[in-house]
């Protein structure tokens, strides 16, 4: 009988399924969220990503009237879970909370990771890591410059890294003002906060985390393209003329083709972050301020930090591998 | 002291003392099943901590950590199938115990052990938390490498029948913990392009693989042979296998100490974990003993060295925790989150701002070590009955949970492959009469040790005369050359070949050099 259907018929058939075809996506997204959501975390529990993102997911479900999952899944700073995120359905019920270096550091540093900014969508991002080169606070410099003069006296000074962007700090530093700065490794964040405790660095990039020690530790310079919060007097490293300035912005991030009323309620949801108590008084307690942005916003964020921070680190002659 | 009186008071109420005995409960349970432990139960935990309140969360958080140091030990001994790697030291003696029908006095003996262990290191916290962790800050990267150094001369006391095939397996150990980034150009090391093994192989699904796959692969093969045996064990029934005579109490109690106080140690210094602790436990004691050929075939005394520092780590790595902020293992980073979660910042002013909430985390540790001791002890008489059920029923079992424990730890498949790669390599290290101790224990302290050797080259700046600013690591440099010269010493007079007695034990290959 099917096969009876001919010219303006057929039209209309195929119309009608492209219809049906359509339907669940729009019906989708009216009743969006009407079961619980997953959130990827490209962490292990336990860390500072991890903690926001938990906090995070607790005001969205608040918002959103469903509980979210958290599912950790470390792994390359956060790739692996982004690589997962990519494979998911763009019906806004898998997302991936995240910093947005994932998506605008990572790819300059390691070769197998190839993300752009338009391989995702961008809900929003809720907070910065206030990082900043820091150090004993007994050291005998304050800021970047007296550092320089410091560590011309003296040869062989350490400077702890965790990673390439980390050492390429250093690497800047030291070519511009011809340094001998030995660059030791470090292989955890709190490593960074034991070798300066126990003084076996004499500088280190540090997350943030360094701000609950402010008897232990100062902050030479902020290494975010605002100044810090939690020490306002401390210059940024453009401000000292380096130019380097890179953020990281946790950022919920959900699959290429989610749908915009989807990504609008979301980022909605998100705004509450600036008002929750609770969430307001876990931010506080680790020293992590609320920046938020709505979905707008961060995809521009991410699209210009992407070209800047390409700029930065090839510039520095970093060759990812 | 009047905030720890007043910490009991607090946490001395129903909804408290529930939650404890839910973490150690969990944490007993998980541990107890191989394949499942301090992983799994975290995982499960964490969504928890929200809602609960702080004390209630982070008793139930010190619960699971403090329960499946001390469950994995039953395991361990019952099935040959270590629940933590921390506890491959207790089955070498544990299991053969277990199956000459004595399972029960080897399982009440590690968990008086742990409990004894875990107690003692917790009094340490208590007391010595601040000083300690400053004392801890001086162990830079160079002490630390030596430490570690010295540490990989234990492979010749735990290699087994062949010092050559110890020293084999434990560089095969470190080999395989190469993998990764490599941390000073971050160039990926034998990754094949694999995402996945950019962080380097997990411990998690390589030790449950390497420990309880590839014995269950074993048994498999030998299933009429284990359930003879069960068969005998009923046979032969003593009232004396079944507790710790005061004879063994008398001679485990100074191994026990010791045990303590390695654990302890370990446990303040950051990034060693309670696998090293357990290790070096353990060699020591075979070290110590008169009649260290006897010690793989059922010596109550292994347990108790195992298990006693295994236990005493978990407490001791919450001292930099407490007194300097800083997460010395996964438990205290979560921890971490946990008091951040409720506005707590952890960390030296902790003491000065919130000595009260101080004081009932110390309250809410000791009680635990007690509620340990009563999880444990009646959980045993059940678990024992384990040792009678029917070999064809326990492998699927433990197939289906080691593939549990493996995904969970980070929620992909990748896990699972590496345990399977690691099942074979196991399988075939137990065939061939490889140790996997010293696998184990190149896996664990060959990447630490790369770690801080190169560390140390930056901050002597390459000079080896600047060592001399480091006086413990020259003893430590030391004390490892010594022992070099003393196992050489030792081995090398009239070399007897060694004569492959088979010991009684089934599916362990880990017999001692006779």
């Amino acid at each position: 009988m099917i096969e009876n259907f001919s010219g303006p018929l057929r039209g209309i058939r195929a119309l009608a399924f492209a219809a049906l075809a359509l339907l669940p996506l729009s019906v989708q997204a009216q009743d969006y969220p009407s079961r619980p959501l997953t959130m990827f975390i490209g962490y292990g529990p336990g860390g500072q990503t991890d903690l926001v993102g938990r906090g995070v997911a607790k005001v969205l479900s608040d918002q959103l009237g469903v509980p979210v999952n958290v599912v950790n899944k470390p792994g390359s700073g956060g790739a692996l879970a982004a690589y997962q995120l990519q494979k998911e359905q763009p019906d806004g019920y898998t997302m991936l909370f995240q910093t947005d270096n994932v998506i605008n550091i990572e790819p300059f540093t390691t070769k197998r990771i190839t993300f752009k900014p338009e391989d995702f969508e961008y809900a929003g991002m809720v907070t910065a890591f206030q990082q900043g080169l820091a150090a004993p606070k007994d050291a005998p410099y304050d800021t970047i410059k007296e550092f320089v003069a410091w560590a011309k006296e003296h040869p062989g000074a350490v400077y702890g890294s965790l990673s390439p962007m980390t050492k390429l700090y250093m690497d800047e530093i030291a070519r511009k003002n011809d340094l001998d700065v030995n660059i030791m490794p470090l292989k955890s964040g709190s490593e960074v906060i034991n070798v300066l405790l126990g003084k076996q660095v004499d500088l280190v990039l540090s997350g943030g985390i360094h701000y609950r020690y402010p008897e232990e530790i100062k902050t030479i310079v902020a290494t975010t393209t605002f100044r810090h919060e939690a020490a306002p007097d401390v210059q940024t490293i453009d401000e000292a003329g380096y130019g380097l300035s890179m953020d990281a912005r946790t950022t919920l991030i959900l699959p290429k083709g989610t749908p915009r009323e989807i990504l609008e309620k979301l980022s909605t949801a998100l705004a509450a972050t600036e008002t929750d108590a609770d969430f307001k008084k876990i931010t506080a307690a680790a020293d992590i301020p609320i920046m938020y942005m709505d979905t707008d916003a961060a995809t521009e964020e991410i699209r210009q930090t992407y070209d800047q921070n390409k700029t930065i680190i090839e510039g520095a002659g970093v060759v990812p591998n | 002291m009047d905030y720890l009186i007043s910490g009991f008071g607090n946490i001395l109420n129903l909804a408290t003392l529930f939650w404890i005995v839910v973490g150690v409960t969990l944490g007993y349970v998980l541990g107890a099943m191989p394949g499942l432990g301090k992983a799994t139960g975290v995982a499960v935990s964490i969504p928890l901590t929200f809602y609960l309140s702080p004390i209630s969360a982070i008793a139930m958080l010190i619960g699971i950590a403090k329960g499946s140091a001390a469950g994995s030990a039953v395991s361990a001994i019952l099935l040959n199938t270590p629940g933590e790697p921390s506890s491959a030291p207790t089955a070498l003696d544990g299991y053969p115990l277990a199956r000459q029908g004595k399972a029960q006095k080897a399982m009440k003996m590690g968990l008086f052990a742990s409990v004894i262990g875990d107690f003692a290191s917790t009094l340490i916290l208590i007391g010595l938390a601040a000083p300690l962790a400053s004392y801890a800050l001086l162990i830079g990267p160079v002490e630390l490498c030596a430490i570690l150094l010295f540490s990989l001369t234990f492979i010749g006391g735990l290699s087994g029948n062949s010092l050559t095939k110890g020293m084999i397996a434990g560089a095969l150990g470190v080999f395989f913990a190469t993998v990764g980034i490599e941390i000073e150009t971050f160039v990926p090391r034998m990754t094949f392009g694999l995402l996945e093994l950019d962080e380097g192989i997990s411990l998690i699904p390589m030790a449950i693989g390497m420990l309880a796959l590839a014995e269950m692969l074993i048994q498999a093969g030998k299933m009429k042979e284990i359930d003879q045996q069960v068969g005998t064990m009923a046979e032969n029934y003593q009232a004396d296998d079944r507790r710790v005579t005061g004879l063994e109490w008398r001679r485990c109690l100074p191994i026990i100490a010791r045990g303590s106080l390695i654990g302890s140690v370990v446990g303040i210094l950051p990034g060693l974990g309670a696998s090293v602790g357990s290790f070096l436990s353990y060699g020591a004691t075979v070290r110590a003993s008169k009649t260290p050929e006897k010690y793989g075939k059922g010596m109550i005394e292994g347990v108790a060295a195992a298990e006693s520092a295994d236990n005493a780590v978990v407490p001791a790595s919450l001292i930099p925790l407490f007194a300097l902020g800083i997460p010395g293992s996964v438990i205290a980073a979560i921890l971490v989150s946990a008091l951040i979660l409720h506005g707590l910042t952890p960390g030296p002013l902790m003491f000065k701002e919130q000595p009260q909430m101080v004081g009932d985390l110390y309250a809410a540790l000791l009680c635990a070590s007690l509620i340990l001791l009563i999880v444990g002890y009646s959980g045993q008489r059940l678990f024992a009955k384990v040792i009678r059920v029917p070999i064809r029923l326990i492998i699927p079992v433990v197939l289906f949970l080691c593939c549990v424990g493996a995904y969970m730890e980070t929620n992909s498949l990748f896990s699972i492959y590496v345990m399977l790669f690691f099942t074979a390599i196991g399988y075939l290290m137990r065939k061939l009469d490889y140790s996997f101790i010293t696998f184990l224990i190149g896996f664990v302290i060959g990447p630490n040790l790369e770690v801080t050797f190169r560390q140390s080259i930056q901050i002597l700046d390459g000079r080896i005369g600047r060592l001399t600013q480091h006086p413990i690591a020259i003893v430590f440099i030391a004390l490892t050359v010594a022992t070099i010269l003393l196992i050489a010493w030792i081995r090398s007079p009239a070399a007897t070949p060694t004569d492959r007695i088979e010991t009684r034990q089934v599916g362990s290959i880990q017999g001692r050099k006779p």
